[in-house]
């Protein structure tokens, strides 16, 4: 039952989504197959905009895979985008030591381990909170967002400004030996892309064959019954947050020395948020996830092409990705509903 | 078996017919050029200003073909990135790319890297003169610190209380040198035309935090508009890209306040509230634009640094002067005469503001006794001046 | 007043009432007694609104009525007393007061409330917030606000649990002056005590049907043969070990958790004991086994185990929520109940779990997801779960939802299991499974051990005095 439940519930979420944005789109005078068109051909239908979609894809796909975990435990880790933003901060503490000596690359390993680490610790902050102090994950992770986006505003405008300025711009661009290594002709690092599909790779395997993995699903399940199995729920649910609070971490280390070369106020362009959704869609499952990523990816790195090339108010792409996620939930919710109707 | 057959050539099909459609892009007689603004194509201000130059250029040169794509800045489209978009235009035909904002200055930088066979036109940078790019990005910027020595004239022109607020962006060099010209414009008026005392006149700037109001990340400058009415400022210099300054003073108008204000960048700048507007200094890129523009198409591009100076014989013609200076309904007729020799004087370079003895902000002497800045000290302006309220950096 | 005729309820294949008829007179106070499970939480449902009767009457002032929701159950002035009092916990004692929909001005409620607070002496401050005072002022409040209401038929559900003494009392007395007033009142309770003291007659349920009605004066032993079923002799149990060394001892053990708590009890458990708890649902056997386990931390007194380095099993009575993992399969809990791992593959915990499948008799396949399993299935597979090595094994209602065949079997493979180290401690509600498994049984009344006695030298009749809290039963 649970095999065959994960297609048609993706199916079931994005059909009445896709439906009701086409209807919105007709009631605007726009056809729903021209935007399509144009997205698909702003996003996969060249080498260079395919390379868009995977400079989107990746930090996705990283910020979902720290998701899996902590939805896996049964939690809400809203507080994602503030692990994203940690991690950036995280990565340019590093990038920024200036001279140190170390070779280019050491130095760019040692600012994604700073990345995982910092994102790890707010990770494992909203656990805390949870923990002793009773807050709910996903108030405590608002909370934790609000500071990390004061944090990385200070940092910006404070020890970390730009030249003579201060800039909402970002900080300075790193040094050029300190961008990952991009080949000709691309537009994604291909150590980016290596490391993303390991850690997917290390995301199924952890979750889907060790003990570890099954004693999340268990917490994440019946949290209350895994203790009965000698598993200390608190313990567990802790120690999945901060994985998936520095896996987020990792996807802000990427948007800083791959996409932006500088810690920018909205580093983490919101894939965190994002996230969420897609791994909603992805019913949890390990194996959809990626795909899920990538049509968002494209989604995001094609509705570009709505004011370029159909002059269609820019906001409209923000309109459709709305709609999306909202009837999406609506979906997912009534789904739930019945599902739970059922069972009683 | 066969459906997917049929399904596979219909993908084909439609991809053959998208590729068809690209490639028709690039035929010889057109020259598409891309825009990037940082904010909304209908902003009443900066970005308008250079959308309207973009359509102009359509009408001057035949074949060329503006691509643009407005509210370009990191908090409008996350994840979108400058070389991203570049890349895009490119495929799209464009042979000049034009990025209407400091703030693009390392996108413009890495993506001219990328595409060298591409022309770059980066506004309100300096990468030609820091040498930081490649001989295919030029830069372009009006010298705007006479439209605001001319916007600061009027105000103080005009003010009743002496009490004149500036509302700013963020803290950068550009800025700096625009607040201060329009200081030096209003003491001049002050002390000079209407025989006060410098130690009456008040000239603070509120930084908002960037060009325009992005919630949650700027300050609101509605509320910092309000506040600087509130407490007895009668005059609001604008310095970001949209009218709000306008708009407030516009309604405190309504509500028997006797306040002004002056906006920036965009022509019409003034529709949004006449009554309250005093006039605006702003750009036309057209000049720039066409002279950069053409030499692209004609294959005379050259690397330029361009900081335009007004075309003084007639600084509101829309063909030559890339800095204009529009006095609106608030403008009392009875300063005309006043304006227009002060303008003279600019023109004819009898009146040099940037002149000693002038010190900074935090006492240190910036030009001796009649020395004039050059235009480098100008465009790297460190600090404020003393005598100007408000952070420096 | 109201008169409910051959009222019959059914959940799908279970009859939960059955051509139940009851007549409600004003000025009287009428008891409802039967055991857990007798129906009576289904038929006071049904008078509130809450669920409709399959067929059967209910008649009002000589009319049929068709109770379709709670709001025509509060129309016709039918009002209840819940156990948990229904309401705002964050909110004041006056704002509660005013729910319910009156409009008059607070100014005029502050006055209705104190006036009814002097007619019944309560004593309640109308500006404290909810959450700040006792269950049993709370359920004072409630009653104003139902009176208030002009609640003419008033429910009571076991309203002396978790109350003091004094507020009994004062709960009695109103009810009294209730009654001279013309109120008609429903007491459901377990408790004979209360039903002797207050009740003009009483009927009782069960198995769904009325086996019994009474006017006063009541014989308790008549009612306690009405409750329950007959009493069969008790077969000597099955455990012969002498219990020896003290495996679990609790002394002086409070807790405020569970609908009674657990009042300063003190008691040694010993290897080789099959320790049998009695008592009403909800008067603290399930937190004394919590406790035990170390689900639940004492509020104060001090639990030892003697031999800590393995840890006891625990199966609570609701199986599926409490005790399993609904999304996992067999072999996954196979997997988390021993040492597999840390990695995982398709092969780990198989033969394990195919043995478990076959000896403990389960149906279904390794991959089965256990929310898809059947009572009795589940049940042996918590059995299959529990490691070789447990020498302590605690239970609620180990044989709950079996039937006669499953529940012997389980007992098998218990009494199998026990070894001259082994306890076992279960809690259920059937005296007669007590008297037959245990080796001693403890009673548990309010919180508090009433009765702590080896199985041979106790029967089934001073067990149902004990539960329904008799003190010092005769045997």
């Amino acid at each position: 039952m649970t095999s065959s439940l994960g297609i048609p519930r993706f199916i079931i979420i994005t059909v009445p989504a896709l439906g009701v944005v086409s209807l919105l789109l007709l009631s605007l005078g726009i056809s729903p197959l021209t935007i399509a068109i144009t997205l698909a051909r702003g996003s996969v239908l060249s080498w260079l905009k395919f390379n868009h979609v995977l400079s989107v894809w990746i930090p996705l796909l990283l910020c979902s895979c720290g998701l899996l975990f902590t939805f896996r435990a049964g939690l809400w880790n809203i507080g994602i985008e503030g692990q994203v933003v940690c991690g950036a901060i995280g990565a340019t503490l590093v990038l920024r030591l200036g001279n140190t000596y170390l070779p280019a690359a050491m130095l760019l390993s040692l600012s994604f381990l700073s990345a995982f680490l910092a994102g790890g610790v707010w990770g494992a902050l909203a656990g805390f909170l949870k923990n002793r102090g009773g807050v709910n994950e996903i108030f405590g992770g608002l909370g934790l967002n609000f500071v990390a986006q004061g944090a990385i505003l200070w940092f910006i405008l404070g020890p970390w400004k730009r030249e003579g300025m201060a800039s909402m711009s970002g900080t300075d661009l790193f040094a050029r030996e300190l961008w990952m290594w991009v080949p000709r002709g691309w537009r994604t690092a291909p150590a980016a892309l290596i490391l993303t599909v390991t850690v997917f790779l290390f995301t199924a395997f952890i979750l889907s064959a060790t003990r570890f993995g099954l004693k999340i699903k268990a917490v994440g399940l019946n949290p209350k019954a895994s203790r009965l199995f000698g598993i200390n729920p608190d313990l567990t649910g802790f120690t999945a947050m901060i994985i998936g609070g520095g896996l987020a971490g990792l996807a802000g280390a990427v948007q800083v020395s791959c996409v932006y070369h500088r810690l920018i106020p909205s580093i983490s362009s919101g894939y965190g948020y994002l996230a969420l959704l897609i791994v909603m869609l992805a019913n949890y499952k390990v194996t959809l996830t990626p795909i899920i990523c990538l049509l968002f990816a494209c989604l995001t790195a094609g509705s570009i092409q709505l004011p370029i090339t159909l002059q269609i108010d820019s906001s409209l792409s923000g309109v459709i990705q709305g709609t999306l996620v909202l009837s999406g939930l609506l979906a997912h919710g009534l789904q739930q509903r019945r599902l739970l109707r059922k069972g009683s | 078996m066969k459906h997917i057959t049929i399904l596979l050539q219909t993908i084909l099909a439609a991809c053959f017919l998208f590729f068809s459609l690209n490639s028709s892009f690039g035929a010889d007689s057109k020259y598409p050029f891309g825009l990037l603004m940082v904010g909304p194509s209908n902003d009443h201000g900066w970005s308008q200003a250079h959308f309207e130059a973009g359509k102009e250029m359509e009408k001057i040169f035949p074949g060329a073909e503006m691509i643009y794509i407005d509210k370009v800045n990191p908090a409008d489209r996350p994840g979108i990135t400058i070389p991203m978009l570049v890349d895009d235009l490119v495929s799209k035909g464009a042979k000049l790319i034009i990025g209407n904002s400091d703030d693009m200055k390392d996108g413009m930088r890495e993506a001219s890297m990328m595409h060298p066979e591409i022309n770059f036109i980066h506004i309100s940078g300096d990468d030609v003169i820091t040498g930081k790019s490649g001989v295919n990005l030029s830069n372009l910027m009006g010298r705007m610190t006479y439209g605001k020595m001319m916007a600061g004239f009027t105000a103080a022109m005009s003010s009743q209380t002496g009490k004149i607020a500036y509302l700013g962006p963020l803290i950068n060099a550009e800025t700096r040198r625009l607040t201060a010209a329009a200081y030096l414009g209003a003491r001049y008026a002050w002390t000079k035309i209407r025989k006060k005392d410098p130690a009456d006149l008040k000239f603070k700037i509120s930084w908002i935090g960037f060009w325009f109001n992005i919630p949650g990340v700027t300050s609101d400058p509605t509320l910092v508009a309000g506040s600087f009415i509130d407490s007895g400022y009668d005059v609001i210099i604008s310095g970001i890209d949209t009218t709000e300054a306008l708009v407030v003073a516009g309604q405190k108008r309504k509500g028997g306040k006797d306040v002004l204000a002056i906006p920036y960048d965009y022509k019409n700048g003034c529709s949004s509230a006449p009554e309250a507007c005093l006039g605006v200094p702003y750009f036309n890129w057209v000049p720039g634009y066409t002279r950069l523009i053409g030499n692209s198409m004609t294959g005379k591009w050259k690397q330029e640094f361009l900081w335009l100076s007004p075309d003084w014989k007639s600084i509101n013609n829309p063909k030559t002067s890339p800095i204009g200076f529009k006095t609106g309904d608030g403008f009392d007729e009875k300063n005309r005469k006043a304006l227009t020799d002060f303008q003279a004087s600019l023109a004819d370079g009898s009146l040099k503001l940037f002149t000693g003895p002038l010190n900074f902000q935090d006492g240190t002497v910036f030009l001796k006794d009649k020395v004039s800045a050059t235009d480098e000290q100008i465009w790297n302006l460190p600090q404020l001046l003393e005598g100007m309220g408000g952070a420096s950096k | 007043m109201i008169k409910l005729t051959n009222i019959s309820k059914t959940f799908g294949e279970v009859r939960a009432l059955h051509k139940v008829n009851l007549n409600i007179y004003p000025g009287t106070i009428h008891g409802i007694i039967g055991e857990n499970g007798a129906g009576k939480s289904t038929l006071m449902k049904i008078l509130t609104g809450f669920i409709r009767r399959s067929s059967g009457n209910v008649i009002y002032q000589s009319k049929n009525i068709n109770l379709q929701s709670p709001r025509d159950a509060r129309e016709i002035g039918i009002g209840m007393l819940y156990q948990e009092p229904l309401d705002f916990p964050l909110l004041t004692v006056l704002d509660n007061f005013m729910t319910g929909g009156s409009s008059f001005p607070p100014s005029r409620q502050r006055a209705n409330l104190s006036r009814l607070c002097s007619d019944f002496g309560f004593d309640l401050d109308p500006d404290c917030r909810v959450n700040q005072i006792t269950v049993g002022e709370r359920q004072q409040l409630e009653l104003l606000r139902l009176i208030q209401q002009g609640t003419k038929i008033l429910i009571l559900d076991e309203p002396t649990s978790g109350i003091s003494e004094k507020q009994q009392d004062l709960l009695f007395t109103a009810l009294r002056n209730l009654k001279a007033g013309g109120t008609a009142i429903l007491l459901v309770s377990h408790k004979l005590d209360e039903i002797e003291l207050l009740c003009d007659d009483v009927t009782v349920l069960r198995h769904g049907e009325v086996t019994a009605y009474w006017k006063r004066p009541f014989d308790r032993d008549a009612m306690l043969l009405a409750m329950f079923d007959t009493v069969p002799e008790s077969k000597p149990t099955a455990v012969n070990y002498t219990a020896v060394e003290p495996v679990l001892d609790f002394h002086k053990v409070s807790s405020g958790k569970g609908r009674s708590g657990l009042n300063s009890v003190s008691t040694t458990i010993r290897a080789g004991e099959v320790v049998g708890l009695a008592g009403v649902d909800g008067s603290g056997q399930s937190v004394f086994l919590q406790l035990a386990f170390g689900l639940l931390q004492p509020d104060s007194g001090r639990i030892s185990r003697s031999r800590e380095s393995v840890s006891p099993a625990f199966l609570p009575a609701d199986r599926l929520a409490e005790g399993l993992v609904p999304g996992l399969t067999i072999r996954e809990h196979q997997i988390l109940s021993s040492n597999i791992g840390p990695v995982i593959t398709s092969k780990s915990g198989l033969a394990k779990t195919r043995r478990a499948i076959k000896s403990y008799n389960i149906v279904g396949s390794p991959e089965t997801a256990v929310k898809d399993l059947s009572g009795g299935n589940l049940q042996r597979l918590l059995l299959s779960l529990i490691p070789n090595d447990v020498q302590l094994i605690l239970m609620e209602n180990p044989t709950r939802g079996l039937d006669l065949q499953s529940a012997s079997w389980t007992w098998e493979q218990l009494h199998n299991r026990i070894t001259p180290d082994g306890t076992i401690i279960f809690a259920s509600p059937d005296l007669e499974e007590l008297l037959q498994q245990s080796s001693r049984i403890l009673t548990f009344y309010n919180g508090s051990i009433t009765l702590d006695t080896p199985a041979h030298a106790t029967n089934y009749r001073q067990l149902s005095r004990a539960v329904t809290g008799e003190k010092d039963p005769a045997i």
